[in-house]
């Protein structure tokens, strides 16, 4: 897709500012500095070269030392007043506050002291610099991992290390296994590690919470080729279709399980598309949001579900007699 | 020939020329002298093309502002205001823009994303130059996207202006027009969640946005409301943070929910003796009190009950009451089959 000509007048603005503060950067390291190719660089400079003030006469351009440029290296020699650095907009300035401060409070556990205090000054100079707009925007992440599970993922990240996991899966069943890490993924509400797994010789996502223990081993983590969309939970084609009807406070569950398609019904309810290739899994789910289900297809599933709740129900023995005094119903909410 | 000039050359154009003005331009001498204004084909093509690059600038952050001179009769002149424009001094290491740099892509939402790549750009402009990227590798934190409503209400909130949205209540699935002062938008499990006062009930309320419907309005003036108190906030707030740290004990079946054990924390010294109470006694043979730190009742009663009967919620009472529900609630969704039954609760025992 072509880049929008707002991105790119930002960046134009930007090299202008950065060229006035480093003198004589080369075409790569501008292209680094701003993410960009070094031809994107180039075809920037050409723009900045003929844009100017009215009349565009040569002394009205911004203008770079050409014996130098040919050289390689880019040398401002008249801004027209543009070297000022532009500030950030309400929303930009929210959204980088409000991350960053996500990743102070919710992925420190994965960072070593050094980068945590990177995290913390680059915050602190930040809100200096926005101001006090950004409380307008909360967010959290979740890490969800034993101290020493976070510690030991976060170093075989940095240093390239094979770990060897110990991970109960789904189904309750525990593992151990060597993984090559590739990426630590955190989203509010858990995280995952998403590795190539010796044991079954292909990517695979661990759920944070479930990795029992974790040791950093000596041997470098190979590099694997990262399949597209790897790390995505991306519904696929393999696995039993189960369609599962949900009052509408079940909204979450279609914003936090990778479902297939939602088609709402109008009485508010609505129905969830599910390929499940673990039934370990589909039973949890179904389990956990069971306030919410008013019905799982097919029927099968169904069965089986509620048969699990009623062996669960026996051996709460007398805790589970439906005469029981109930509490308070704390479930309040919006 | 006179070849068509690129959009962002006449924005950057603009802008410079506007920057270096003499007290303001007309639109008439944007017009005439700013480069690519001239290819506007008519008078209708000029202003659409002149109005958008005014929206444009301001969305970049661009304090662009219109001057009315007496002297001049009644037409606008434009200028930018120099001291709004530039970023306050802000000196930023290379490993501080690696750290900014994943905060810009933690927004999976398009837009939110599309404004921390613009921010980043700003911000790389006055950090030093390139150094090691690689600070802080193989991380990859996310925040998922409020769906379409959830810029503009950010800009409601910022500008401190009303909204008017539908919502679908939770309780009974009712839709109703609301109008409400947007305060602060949370990020929470499960979802994104918008804190403000509800005019039409008087009363601080929080909606999810994935139940608002269809578009939000802003209304009436930025500036509408104060911003809310630290005490409104944290009020609002109260019912989406976690509560204190309690503890819950678990009868656990030997090598089951070992995602949980590994969480176990020691025997609290206040703890009863299980084993000798008449009631739970008797279910806790041959299983391992298990003791665990939580915070949220609903949180922990969800994740137990995916183990069926492996795990038997103690204490506290709410949480083993909330996996009950579950569970009383799961049992419905089929109705057990009779003849069954016997095997079914053999089965149980058998572990």
């Amino acid at each position: 897709m072509a880049e929008r000509a707002s991105d790119r007048v930002v960046r134009l603005l930007g090299l202008v500012a950065f060229l006035d503060r480093h003198e004589g950067a080369s075409v790569e390291e501008l292209a680094r500095q701003f993410g960009v190719t070094s031809e994107q660089v180039m075809a920037d400079i050409d723009t900045l070269w003929v844009s100017g003030t009215p009349g565009y006469l040569p002394y009205d351009l911004i203008d770079f030392d050409f014996s130098s440029y040919e050289r390689g290296v880019v040398r401002l020699t008249e801004s027209r007043n543009m070297t000022r650095p532009l500030r950030l907009s309400a929303r930009e300035g929210v959204a980088l506050v409000a991350s960053l401060r996500a990743l102070d409070a919710g992925l420190s556990g994965a960072l070593d002291d050094e980068r945590a205090q990177v995290v913390r000054s680059a915050l602190a100079k930040l809100t200096a610099a926005v101001g006090d707009a950004a409380g307008t925007v909360d967010v959290s992440l979740t890490l969800a991992a034993a101290p020493e599970v976070a510690a030991a993922l976060a170093t075989s990240l940095r240093e390239g290390r094979r770990l060897h996991l110990r991970y109960v899966n789904a189904a309750d069943v525990s593992s151990e296994r060597d993984v090559d890490p590739i990426r630590l993924v955190t989203d509010t509400d858990r995280s995952y590690l998403l590795g190539w797994c010796h044991a079954v010789e292909g990517e695979r996502l661990f759920r944070v919470d479930r990795i029992l223990a974790a040791h950093v081993l000596d041997e470098p983590a190979e590099h694997h080729p990262l399949a597209p969309g790897g790390g995505e939970f991306e519904p696929g084609d393999d696995g039993a279709l189960v369609t599962v009807h949900l009052a509408s406070q079940g909204r979450w569950i279609a914003e936090s399980t990778p479902v297939q398609e939602v088609r709402n019904l109008d009485d508010g309810s609505f129905e969830v598309d599910l390929r499940v290739v673990s039934p370990a899994w589909l039973r949890h789910l179904v389990l956990q949001a069971a306030n919410e289900i008013l019905d799982v297809r097919p029927a099968s599933v169904a069965a089986e579900v509620a048969s699990t709740a009623r062996a669960a129900l026996a051996a709460y023995g007398p805790l589970a007699d439906p005469a029981r005094v109930r509490p308070y119903d704390e479930h309040a909410g919006a | 020939m006179a070849t068509s000039i690129d959009p962002a050359e006449r924005l950057l154009n603009l802008l410079i020329a506007l920057v270096n003005t003499h007290g303001r331009m007309t639109k008439e001498q944007v017009r005439a002298s700013v480069a690519g204004y001239a290819d506007a084909p008519s008078d209708e093509a000029f202003e659409r093309m002149f109005e958008r690059d005014k929206d444009t600038l301001r969305d970049l952050g661009i304090p662009l502002v219109t001057v009315t001179d007496a002297g001049h009769g009644d037409d606008i002149g434009y200028r930018i205001d120099l001291d709004a424009y530039a970023l306050p001094a802000i000196d930023l290491t290379a490993a501080e823009l690696g750290v900014l740099t994943l905060a810009a892509q933690t927004w999976q939402d398009r837009t939110m994303r599309g404004d921390t790549a613009r921010a980043l750009t700003k911000l790389r402009a006055v950090g030093q130059g390139p150094g090691a990227t690689d600070l802080v590798a193989g991380l990859a934190p996310r925040v998922r996207s409020g769906g379409a409503v959830f810029a503009p209400l950010l800009d409601a909130a910022q500008a401190r202006q009303v909204v008017r949205l539908t919502y679908r209540a939770a309780s009974t699935g009712e839709v109703r027009e609301r109008r409400v002062e947007p305060w602060q938008l949370i990020a929470r499990r499960g979802g994104w969640v918008l804190l403000g006062w509800d005019r039409d009930r008087g009363a601080t309320r929080s909606f999810r946005l994935s139940r608002i419907e269809g578009s939000i309005r802003a209304v009436g003036e930025p500036g509408a409301f104060d911003a809310p108190s630290p005490e409104q906030v944290e009020q609002a707030m109260a019912a989406w943070r976690e509560g204190p740290a309690r503890v819950a004990t678990l009868a656990v079946l030997p090598e089951r929910a070992e995602a949980t054990r590994v969480r176990a924390i020691e025997t609290p010294p206040d703890a009863p003796d299980w084993s000798q109470d008449p009631v739970v006694g008797p279910l806790v043979v041959g299983r391992d009190v298990v003791h665990v730190a939580f915070r949220n009742a609903w949180e922990l009663a969800e994740e137990l009950v995916g183990y069926g009967d492996a795990v038997l919620v103690l204490d506290p009472p709410d949480v083993r009451e909330h996996a009950l529900q579950l569970l009383e609630r799961a049992a419905a969704l089929a109705p057990a089959p009779r003849v069954d039954d016997d095997v079914a609760v053999l089965e149980v025992e058998r572990g």
